[in-house]
């Protein structure tokens, strides 16, 4: 079912990886919230509500959301935090605006590289009973995963490569730093069947976007609205063991709600680009099937044909994705504020052209345990011409 | 100019309450060598790790099922990674369904020799069957028992 009322990104900022030791957290949060509102071309006094994501134990701080109630805009104004994922701080927001009590938010999801291994922090997330017991960080949940999807479709470990080099070619074109890049795609296995050369190195980053009302928009003329055109998220069971881990039912489901709302009939040619949230191609690949891009069956083609290239039929990451630049807790809300500009056309280098429909996939937790959709229009209703 | 850093390192210690049902689970794991699961009455799914209630269900689980000590594998990794607490890398873990489970346990599987990453993956290929082992010395934790080809 469709909202009451249409929401739309109207600003944005991406800092990742943030740029050297030169400011404390507080400082960073400040910077690309003030930068978001700027690209809006509001002020805070703008803003009626702001929710923050952020991730207390890569933080190194409980309730992180104290770090932030100052430096975004917080105090003496409504704002709230959510620990599960930077996405879901932008679902919410979404949601409170259609709840048609406020007209502005700021969004703003945060990841810093501060603690000593974020693999350890990690492992806080597993049950103290059954799973702290094992050495289940974001990376084993990763090849966990990988290793389901190979034994399923073992055109999945020829197509990791590939899919690799695309995404890091085109995070090129975007400009991003490589030096979270490993330099021998050989070396090592980080996990096997992962190799460190799929994965990019976690960066810091932080994100923030404005999204405002269809009445505001209209009220004050802004140029080159995102519209939120469609919206759906779902969550999977929490023990990895209860899943089939080279599927992904969440996003499915996630999907569906996200396409009904915006009356998308066929995914595979509704959109002008889609970002998806693959922290390794084996995600990717996953993605694809559930988005309903491109079946299990079609993967070898699409793939080793170009489909997914910037200049192909479904330009996939044009901004290089989570295997070209990960800042792990806000790579997430980074794919919807990528998407989002694709459509404002203020994506930069890696603009694709004449975008008007565009889909934002954003997953965290174990093995993509959250799933979250996003569809971006330039227009608020109607079809992609 | 010289920019300062601040390095804390917090020593807190939780003791976090198991309930009755994985306190009962983990006593037959370190009394009788024995794995146990959850039966849901309303799908007669076998939840193992046990679970005092379905998470898709939303009932309680009313009956304790003997699984395994025979399993098969339903993915694995090897880890190569040193984390704290944990056994000198490399080693295999994965999650295993056992014979008469519905769902798969997480543990570590011991015997496969490591050094040649494709090699043991071949081993450890999804689908083998495996059985279950237990220490000598039990604790009452997941450590307990691990995973060696069948």
């Amino acid at each position: 079912m469709g909202l009451n009322r249409k929401t739309a990104v109207i600003g944005s900022a991406i800092l990742a990886p943030i740029a050297g030791d030169g400011q404390s957290l507080e400082e960073v949060l400040y910077e690309v919230s003030q930068r978001a509102l700027k690209d809006a071309g509001l002020s805070m006094d703008d803003i009626d509500g702001i929710v923050v994501g952020s991730n207390d134990q890569f933080d190194g701080r409980a309730i992180s959301i104290m770090a932030a109630s100052g430096s975004v805009g917080g105090v003496d104004r409504d704002i709230l935090s959510t620990p599960s994922a930077g996405e879901h701080a932008f679902v919410m927001g979404v949601l409170r605006i259609a709840s048609g009590q406020y007209e502005t938010h700021l969004i703003v999801s945060w990841s810093p590289l501060e603690v000593s291994s974020l693999s350890e922090a990690q492992r806080l997330g597993a049950d103290p009973y059954f799973h702290r017991r094992l050495p289940l960080d974001e990376a084993s949940a990763y090849a966990l995963q990988a290793a389901a999807l190979g034994a399923a479709a073992p055109v999945a470990h020829q197509l990791a490569m590939p899919i690799v080099e695309r995404s890091r070619e085109s995070g090129a074109v975007a400009g991003h730093d490589p030096s979270a890049l490993p330099e021998d795609e050989s070396a090592g296995n980080a996990r096997w069947p992962l190799r460190d050369g799929m994965i990019a190195k976690a960066t810091s980053g932080a994100v923030a976007l404005v999204i405002a009302s269809e009445d505001y928009v209209r009220e004050h003329a802004v140029d080159n609205p995102a519209w939120v055109r469609g919206m759906g998220w779902a969550t999977e069971a929490a023990f990895l063991g209860d899943r089939d881990l080279s599927t992904a039912p969440a996003l499915e489901e996630a999907a569906r709600r996200a396409y009904e709302e915006a009356g998308i009939g066929d995914p595979g040619s509704a959109f002008d680009l889609v970002e998806i949230t693959g922290v390794t191609p084996y995600q990717e690949l996953i993605a694809y099937d559930a988005l309903g891009l491109s079946r299990r069956d079609a993967w070898k083609e699409d793939v080793e044909k170009g489909r997914f290239t910037r200049t192909g039929q479904l330009p996939v990451n044009p901004s290089g994705g989570a295997v070209a630049l990960n800042p792990v807790f806000c790579t997430g809300l980074m794919r919807i504020a990528e998407a989002a500009r694709q459509i404002r056309g203020t994506a930069g280098k890696h603009q694709i052209e004449n975008a008007k429909l565009a889909l934002a996939h954003a997953a965290s937790g174990m093995a993509m345990m959250y799933q979250t959709v996003l569809i971006f229009g330039n227009q608020q209703e109607g079809g992609r011409s | 100019m010289e920019l300062l850093k601040r390095q804390e390192k917090w020593d807190i210690t939780y003791t976090h309450a198991l309930g009755e049902v994985a306190s009962w689970f983990f006593v037959q794991i370190r009394d009788n060598a024995k794995i146990y699961g959850r039966r849901c009455a309303k799908t007669g799914r076998v939840l193992v790790p046990p679970r005092a209630f379905s998470d898709q269900t939303l009932e309680p689980t009313t009956e304790w099922v003997e699984v395994g000590p025979g399993g098969r594998i339903e993915t694995f990794t090897m880890v190569y990674e040193p984390f704290q607490h944990l056994p000198e890398p490399p080693y295999a873990f994965g999650f295993v369904q056992l014979d008469g489970a519905d769902t798969a346990i997480g543990g570590f599987f011991k015997g496969v020799d490591l050094s040649d990453p494709a090699k043991a993956a071949e081993k450890l290929a999804i689908g083998t069957r495996v059985k279950t082992v237990f220490a000598d010395k039990r604790v009452g934790d997941l450590i307990d028992f691990w995973f060696e080809l069948a």
